[in-house]
C-alpha cells in the first residue's frame, strides 16, 4: 500500500514535464472545422449502414438452427427408409403366407389331379413338337 | 440534459439521432485527442475515432449504464486503438516507431525543424512504452482520470493502473536523461 502511495507522490522531473506539455500542444491539434465535418461524415456512414439491405438476418437464423436442421433431415431420412423397407418386407411376407396357406388348405386329390393333367398336356405338347419336326424333315427331303 | 438521460432517450428510440449527436458533441474531443496521443497521426486517429463512434451507435441500445458513459466510451476507444496498433504492427507499415525514426533521420522535415531534440526523444520514449502503459499514462496525466476509472477502462486493477503510470514515468525519465 505504501509503495502505491509512493508511486502516486512521485513527482515528474521539470524536463519531462515541459516535454510533456509540448507533446500535448502538438497532439491536441485538429484542422479548423474538423469536428463538425467528423460528425457529418460519421452520421452519413451510420445512415448508409442502416439503409443497407439486411440479408444476413435470415441466414443467421438458419445458421443458428443448422444443427437442428441436420438432425431433423437425418431423422427424416432414417424414418422414411425404415418405413419403406418395413412395408415392402411385410407385403412380401403376406403374399408368401397367403400362398402357403392356400397350398396347405388344398386337398391332396386336387393337387394330384393338377399334376396329372399338367403331365398330360406336357406329353401332348412334346408329341406335337416331334410330329412337326418330322413333317418338316420329310418335306425338305422331297 | 445528462448523459444518462440522453442514453435513455436513445434506447427508447425517441430522437435517436438527436441524443446520439448530443453525446458525440460532448465527448468527441477528449476521445479523439486520447487516440491521437496514442497513434500520433491525424488520419489514423480519425479512422479509429470513426470506428469507435460507429461501435457506440451500434452497442448503445445494450448499454446498461453500470458504469459512466465516458468510462464505457473510453473502453471502446482503448480496444479500438489497441486493435489498430496490433493490425499495423502485423502489416509492418507506418508504425509509430517508423514515423519517429523517420523524423529523427530527416531533420529537414517540417516537424523536426519545429521540435527540439528533447521533444523528439520524448515521442520516442512514449512510442517505446507498452500500449497499455501509454494509455494509462495519458488518461492519468492529461485527462486527470482517477485510477478506479482508468482500471475499469483498461481492464486492470487499481494497483495495476498505478504501477503502469509509475513505470511509464520511470521509462520516459530514463530515456530523456540519456539525452
Amino acid at each position: 500500500m505504501n509503495d502505491m502511495n509512493d508511486m502516486e507522490n512521485e513527482s515528474i522531473s521539470k524536463g519531462l514535464e515541459e516535454a510533456l506539455k509540448s507533446f500535448e500542444a502538438k497532439t491536441k491539434q485538429a484542422p479548423l472545422g474538423y469536428f463538425d465535418q467528423f460528425e457529418l461524415d460519421l452520421m452519413q456512414k451510420i445512415k448508409a449502414k442502416g439503409q443497407a439491405p439486411q440479408k444476413a438476418r435470415i441466414v443467421n437464423l438458419f445458421l443458428n438452427e443448422r444443427k437442428y436442421l441436420v438432425a431433423a433431415s437425418l431423422l427424416f431420412a432414417i424414418a422414411t427408409g425404415y418405413l419403406f423397407f418395413t412395408k415392402a418386407e411385410n407385403t412380401t411376407t403376406q403374399i408368401a403366407k397367403v400362398e402357403m396357406i392356400e397350398i396347405e388348405t388344398l386337398p391332396y386329390e386336387l393337387i394330384e389331379a393338377h399334376v396329372n393333367n399338367n403331365e398330360h398336356i406336357a406329353e401332348v405338347e412334346w408329341n406335337s413338337a416331334i410330329e412337326t419336326a418330322g413333317t418338316n424333315l420329310i418335306s425338305s427331303n422331297n | 440534459m445528462t448523459d444518462q438521460a440522453l442514453i435513455i432517450q436513445f434506447q427508447k428510440g425517441d430522437s435517436k439521432e438527436g441524443a446520439f449527436t448530443q453525446l458525440l458533441k460532448r465527448h468527441r474531443e477528449p476521445v479523439f485527442f486520447q487516440i491521437k496521443k496514442m497513434v500520433l497521426e491525424h488520419a489514423d486517429a480519425d479512422d479509429i475515432a470513426q470506428s469507435v463512434w460507429i461501435k457506440v451507435w451500434n452497442k448503445l441500445d445494450g448499454f446498461k449504464q453500470e458504469s459512466a458513459f465516458s468510462t464505457w466510451l473510453f473502453r471502446v476507444a482503448y480496444n479500438e486503438t489497441l486493435n489498430f496498433i496490433a493490425q499495423k504492427k502485423r502489416l509492418k507499415t507506418h508504425t509509430t516507431q517508423n514515423e519517429l525514426d523517420h523524423s529523427l533521420e530527416h531533420p529537414s522535415s517540417q516537424n523536426a525543424l519545429k521540435e527540439t531534440t528533447i521533444q523528439i526523444k520524448l515521442e520516442r520514449a512514449i512510442a517505446e512504452l507498452p500500449e497499455k502503459q501509454r494509455f494509462v499514462f495519458m488518461l492519468r496525466y492529461y485527462e486527470a482520470f482517477d485510477y478506479e476509472k482508468i482500471a475499469s477502462i483498461t481492464g486492470t486493477t487499481v494497483g495495476g493502473a498505478k504501477a503502469n503510470y509509475h513505470q511509464a514515468i520511470k521509462k520516459m525519465t530514463s530515456i530523456l536523461e540519456q539525452a
